[in-house]
């Protein structure tokens, strides 16, 4: 093999491999600020769990839950329960841009705990959406 | 030689209706802005030709149209013996000045009717609304604008030609279109002059003038020569009004709970205020940075109610008191009115949810236009 042969098959193999090596599974960062977070609030915290996420998804404080606006399928787009705007879906799987800027995870935590729960939600609270979330497929 | 009645009252006012409607509507084709009126100045020659044409048949001796049947060849041959300085004088129009007459009334109805295939297929207004889409008005409207640069131009070619005329036989043509009095030999019969049918024509005019403003006081003009019920149901294109700036930002950070309310929809001193208490907006903290909210304002502020002449803007704007500051649109005194007669019903469907919910029924509403074509209760 010449040299221009290898640099074009190294090429090669780097565009393909790169894609997939950047997005890396979404939310993971999220995941690692939130654990450590978690650490911190309660001290025999382990680790998040999908399942009490999706619980916390669905409970009703009131009458509102986070589905009161998502609709109880994250896969579906929803509706603003005031407004009637149109949301697009929240898991990562049906909505590539969801959990991919943790700056407005955090902002849209802020408001719709504030909402819901009528106070901030715990790290816990949003480690186990946030895995919860990643894991429907 | 004495003085005698030429142009009767109603042919005398056609006149100068006439050069005052072609020439103020060739004025606000400057702008879109003015497209209300220009609109209005087009149907206005529209119906004074019209009245013309009539007038021209059963008129009063010398405005009929056979007292100055003459063809282009006369016309030509009358202009060369102007020139040479011995062309003989006509009481009534002239054969070159005939030339004028046609061509004007004909270059008038032919751009007075472009022009409401314009309004129709560019922004599906009007009489015309909905037989065209934009692209076929945008063609047609090359047209237009071509046909009233020409009709321009045979109005140069006219006051040159008064000019001429005056100079040549010693007498002044432009006063007597004003008093319609011209120096004839004794025994030439004089017009009868109708003065009733000239005060008809004005009546008819100040009423058709006053109709239109007083109606575009409570309705968009553009719509006036009617949208029927089936273009309102299903716009004949989906309805793009004069486009209003844009901000991602602002999209972004108001436009995920509800549309986007764009700034024109309320004065400047609503959106400082909402933004000042955007901690509490609405029972929500949106809890944005001030960096954010300082961006949000040089997008809101010079684009508010204030700055905009859409439809919208100015009616908004005019109706909230100076010294209320609304934190809703739907608070203001033009949106109370304009939604006061929606039913109960069509409040509650669940397709609507919310009064500010205004895509419900407008399909133009992130663009903030709110064009009467564009507007459709869902059921
Ligand atoms: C009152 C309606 C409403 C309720 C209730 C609500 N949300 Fe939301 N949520 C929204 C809207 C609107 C957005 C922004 C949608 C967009 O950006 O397209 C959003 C966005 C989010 C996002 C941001 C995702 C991303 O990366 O873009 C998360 C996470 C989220 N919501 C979680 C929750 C959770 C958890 C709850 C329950 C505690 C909840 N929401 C309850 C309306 C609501
Ligand atoms: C977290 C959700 C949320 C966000 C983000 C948000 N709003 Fe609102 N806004 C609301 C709610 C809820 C209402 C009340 C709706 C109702 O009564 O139907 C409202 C109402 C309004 C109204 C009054 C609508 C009317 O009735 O005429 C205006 C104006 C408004 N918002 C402007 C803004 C602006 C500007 C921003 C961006 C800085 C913004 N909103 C961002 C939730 C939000
Ligand atoms: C339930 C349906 C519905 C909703 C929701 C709604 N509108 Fe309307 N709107 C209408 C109807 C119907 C008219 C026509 C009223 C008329 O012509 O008398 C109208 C007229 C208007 C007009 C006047 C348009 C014109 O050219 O005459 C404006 C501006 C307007 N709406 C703005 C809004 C805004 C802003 C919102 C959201 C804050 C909104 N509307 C929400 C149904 C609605």
């Amino acid at each position: 093999m010449n040299r221009i042969s290898l640099l074009l098959a190294a090429t090669a193999v780097l565009t393909i491999a790169s894609p997939s090596a950047l997005a890396a599974q979404p939310g993971s960062a999220l995941l690692d600020t939130y654990h450590a977070a978690a650490m911190k609030e309660e001290p025999g915290f382990r680790d998040f769990s999908a399942r009490r996420g999706e619980q916390f998804f669905h409970a009703k404080h009131g009458d509102t839950s986070c589905a009161s606006c998502h609709t109880d399928n994250p896969k579906a787009g929803g509706k603003h329960a005031k407004t009637g705007k149109a949301i697009e879906p929240l898991a990562p799987v049906a909505n590539a841009k969801r959990l991919s800027d943790a700056a407005k995870v955090e902002k849209w935590f802020k408001r719709n705990c504030n909402d819901v729960l009528q106070r901030a939600c715990t790290a816990r609270e949003k480690g186990d959406f946030v895995a919860w979330l990643v894991s429907v497929k | 030689m004495k003085t005698i009645l030429v142009w009767d009252l109603p042919l005398r006012l056609f006149h100068w209706l006439f050069a005052f409607s072609f020439a103020a509507a060739w004025l606000t084709a400057e702008s879109d802005e003015w497209l209300s009126l220009h609109a209005f100045f087009g149907y206005l020659m529209l119906g004074l030709i019209g009245f013309r044409l009539v007038w021209g048949l059963v008129g009063s001796r010398y405005a009929r149209f056979s007292s100055f049947l003459y063809g282009p060849r006369a016309g030509l041959d009358y202009l060369r013996a102007s020139l040479t300085g011995h062309a003989a004088r006509h009481l009534g129009h002239n054969p070159a000045g005939s030339q004028a007459v046609y061509l004007l009334l004909g270059l008038g109805l032919l751009a007075g009717f472009s022009g409401l295939f314009v309004q129709g297929g560019e922004e599906q207004h009007g009489a015309t609304a909905g037989a065209f889409g934009y692209v076929v008005g945008n063609l047609i409207k090359e047209g237009h604008g071509f046909l009233a640069n020409l009709m321009l131009l045979v109005v140069f070619a006219h006051l040159a030609g008064v000019a001429l005329e005056s100079w040549l036989h010693k007498e002044n043509l432009a006063r007597s279109m004003v008093t319609g009095l011209k120096a004839a030999e004794p025994g030439t019969p004089a017009a009868r002059p109708n003065r009733l049918i000239g005060l008809l024509l004005l009546a008819a005019v100040t009423a058709f003038g006053a109709g239109w403003f007083f109606y575009a006081w409570h309705e968009p003009v553009e719509r006036m020569g009617g949208h029927d019920d089936a273009a309102r149901e299903a716009p004949p294109v989906a309805f793009v009004g004069k486009t209003l700036p844009e901000s991602a930002l602002w999209q972004e950070e108001c436009g995920s709970c509800h549309l986007a309310f764009h700034p024109s929809l309320l004065p400047a001193r609503s959106w400082q205020s909402l933004l000042a208490g955007q901690d509490r907006h609405f029972r929500d903290d949106l809890g944005l940075e001030a960096a954010t909210v300082a961006k949000l304002l040089a997008f809101a502020v010079p684009n508010s109610a204030e700055q905009h002449a859409s439809e919208a803007a100015w009616k908004i704007n005019r109706s909230v008191p100076a010294d209320a500051t609304p934190l809703r649109i739907t608070e203001t005194p033009y949106w109370v009115k304009k939604h006061r007669e929606i039913a109960a019903a069509d409040w509650k469907n669940p397709k609507v949810k919310s009064k500010a919910n205004c895509a419900a029924c407008h399909q133009d509403a992130e663009a903030g236009t709110y064009e009467d074509a564009a507007m459709r209760i869902p059921r």
